[in-house]
């Protein structure tokens, strides 16, 4: 297993993966099983340093995963598209996989056992936190993509200038975004700190 | 962007529009007639937030931290005559000051006016208003809080309903319900970004004032507002929004800018008809809570970027930019 992917499996374990890393996973998971015994081991780990029961760790998160996968051709297989209409629908298709594979590590690194009851709040170590982005009564269906447009696989020089692109927007329109943030959210003028470069 | 523009068109206009406004929006929602159990003391902690936040005099100073970054900055807050002023003064990095002078206590913002929602409904067990504010998209529980500023606080944890945005964890001061201190936590249970009073005081402020660079006077756009039609307003549309989003201010006044709120999270929408093709694509950017994320794609036969930035996950900001569609051919 490539290191590349290592740092893919653990940033995504860690929540931290873009989407770009979860697709690289994604591709390989169906047949990469050292990838896939890496996973539980990562999630064992993870699950230790936060403190949390072992139990659930016998619970293969990689199962999940190729049943979404299964899942997401077998519903392409049902529409009956021709091959052509698959490879243009398959961009976003595997992002509403790498969606669903995200919920399902967040959920298996989080303990299955919580779910149904209530979430203990206890003290939370630095850097984390008592309430998490999960729905504690279980996971919920995500729905990734509106379905209007397809998203193109890019080559690397046109990711980094998307990447580039989304950072320059960010700073272009942040403190227009704020202006309607500081008037609709409970903390007032503080979303003003959010900007780089205040202009007058 | 003068402080002129924002001291009049409120009072004049919000007691007109601003509740025709406000009571479209709530007939739009008025199917829903039960809320799903809440916690009462948590909305009501929450609605006293939101009223405090407006209504009381305080000054103080404040840490902002986004992982690895921290800005201190100087806040105070003053009413007077039924207007508030504020004030937020850079301590740190770039030096700026923002200001809004006079606004009317009763201009109510749909931010605000969700988080206000919730209380009332709890109170009577059902729904008035046809919402149910902020508890049909979040999970609340109350606990005991720190000492945040010298000030004893009540913890409320807010956990999202659906992956569509973030949770929070916030301190409330326990007199006053004034915010002290508020964490964005992110998948995993990772805190995006927080902030909290170093140091809060009730009283009138004597400080001297520091060293500023930047002065900028805050925007005051209004759900009421029409200003003239720019050539792309109205002609596009936000298709899909998650569950509980409501536009800060008129489609018409916004232009090339739409913006939604929950009461607790808010992002905007901009868009640009490009000169030239652009690949079709996406990028992403990150900060703390903030997503920016950018999509070019042909719509309507054009060269569009959709450009999504807020605090919401990416993936709320990726539907977002799928679901929007010219209204009209322009």
């Amino acid at each position: 297993m490539s290191e590349k992917l290592r740092e893919s499996l653990s940033a995504m374990i860690d929540g931290e993966a873009n989407e770009l890393e979860l697709e690289r996973i994604l591709a390989r998971i169906g047949q990469d099983s050292e990838l896939r015994q890496t996973w539980i081991r990562y999630s064992a780990v993870r699950s230790l340093n936060a403190g949390e029961a072992v139990a659930n760790l016998s619970m293969d998160v990689s199962e999940a995963v190729r049943s979404a996968i299964g899942e997401d051709s077998n519903s392409h297989n049902e529409t009956g598209f021709s091959a052509g209409t698959k490879r243009f629908l398959k961009p976003f298709a595997s992002f509403a996989v790498a969606a669903s594979v995200a919920a399902t590590v967040v959920i298996g690194g989080q303990q299955l056992s919580q779910i149904g009851e209530s979430v203990p709040y206890s003290s939370s170590l630095a850097g984390t936190s008592p309430v998490g982005l999960i729905n504690s009564v279980g996971a919920t269906a995500v729905q990734a993509s509106y379905g209007t447009q397809p998203v193109p696989v890019l080559q690397p020089t046109a990711r980094t200038a998307y990447h580039k692109l989304a950072r320059h927007r960010m700073q272009k329109y942040m403190q227009e975004h704020v202006e309607q943030a500081a008037l609709n959210s409970p903390q007032g003028l503080i979303p003003f700190s959010r900007i780089q470069q205040i202009q007058e | 962007m003068t402080a002129m523009k924002s001291k009049f068109p409120c009072r004049r206009i919000f007691r007109l529009a601003g509740c025709l406004a406000a009571g479209m929006v709530y007939a739009a929602q008025a199917a829903a007639t039960s809320c799903p159990p809440a916690d009462t003391e948590a909305l009501q902690w929450l609605e006293k937030m939101s009223r405090s936040a407006q209504e009381v005099s305080y000054h103080g100073v404040v840490t902002f931290q986004r992982g690895d970054d921290m800005q201190v900055m100087q806040i105070s807050h003053s009413v007077s005559g039924g207007t508030a002023s504020e004030r937020l003064t850079q301590l740190t990095g770039q030096g700026a000051q923002v200001t809004r002078t006079d606004h009317p206590l009763e201009c109510l913002h749909p931010g605000h006016r969700l988080l206000r929602l919730g209380a009332t409904d709890a109170a009577t067990g059902s729904s008035l208003s046809g919402s149910c504010g902020i508890a049909e998209n979040y999970r609340f529980s109350v606990d005991e809080g720190e000492r945040v500023a010298g000030r004893k606080a009540v913890r409320i944890l807010i956990a999202p309903r659906d992956m569509y945005r973030y949770g929070y964890v916030m301190e409330l001061d326990r007199q006053t319900g004034l915010l002290l201190k508020a964490q964005t936590i992110g998948r995993g249970n990772k805190v995006l970004e927080r902030f909290q009073f170093a140091n809060l005081s009730y009283d009138e402020e004597v400080s001297q004032a520091p060293d500023v660079e930047v002065l900028h006077n805050a925007t005051h756009s209004l759900p009421e507002e029409h200003t003239g039609a720019g050539h792309y307003s109205e002609q596009w549309t936000v298709r899909w929004l998650p569950n509980g989003f409501t536009a800060t201010d008129s489609p018409a006044g916004a232009g090339k800018r739409r913006t939604y709120t929950d009461g607790l999270a808010v992002f905007s929408v901009f868009l640009e008809v490009l000169p030239q093709d652009i690949k079709p694509g996406e990028g992403v950017a990150r900060r703390g809570g903030t997503t920016s994320y950018t999509r070019g794609m042909r719509l309507a036969g054009r060269p569009t970027l959709v450009t999504v930035i807020g605090e919401v996950p990416v993936n709320t900001a990726r539907m977002v930019a799928d679901s929007i569609k010219w209204s009209q051919e322009p």
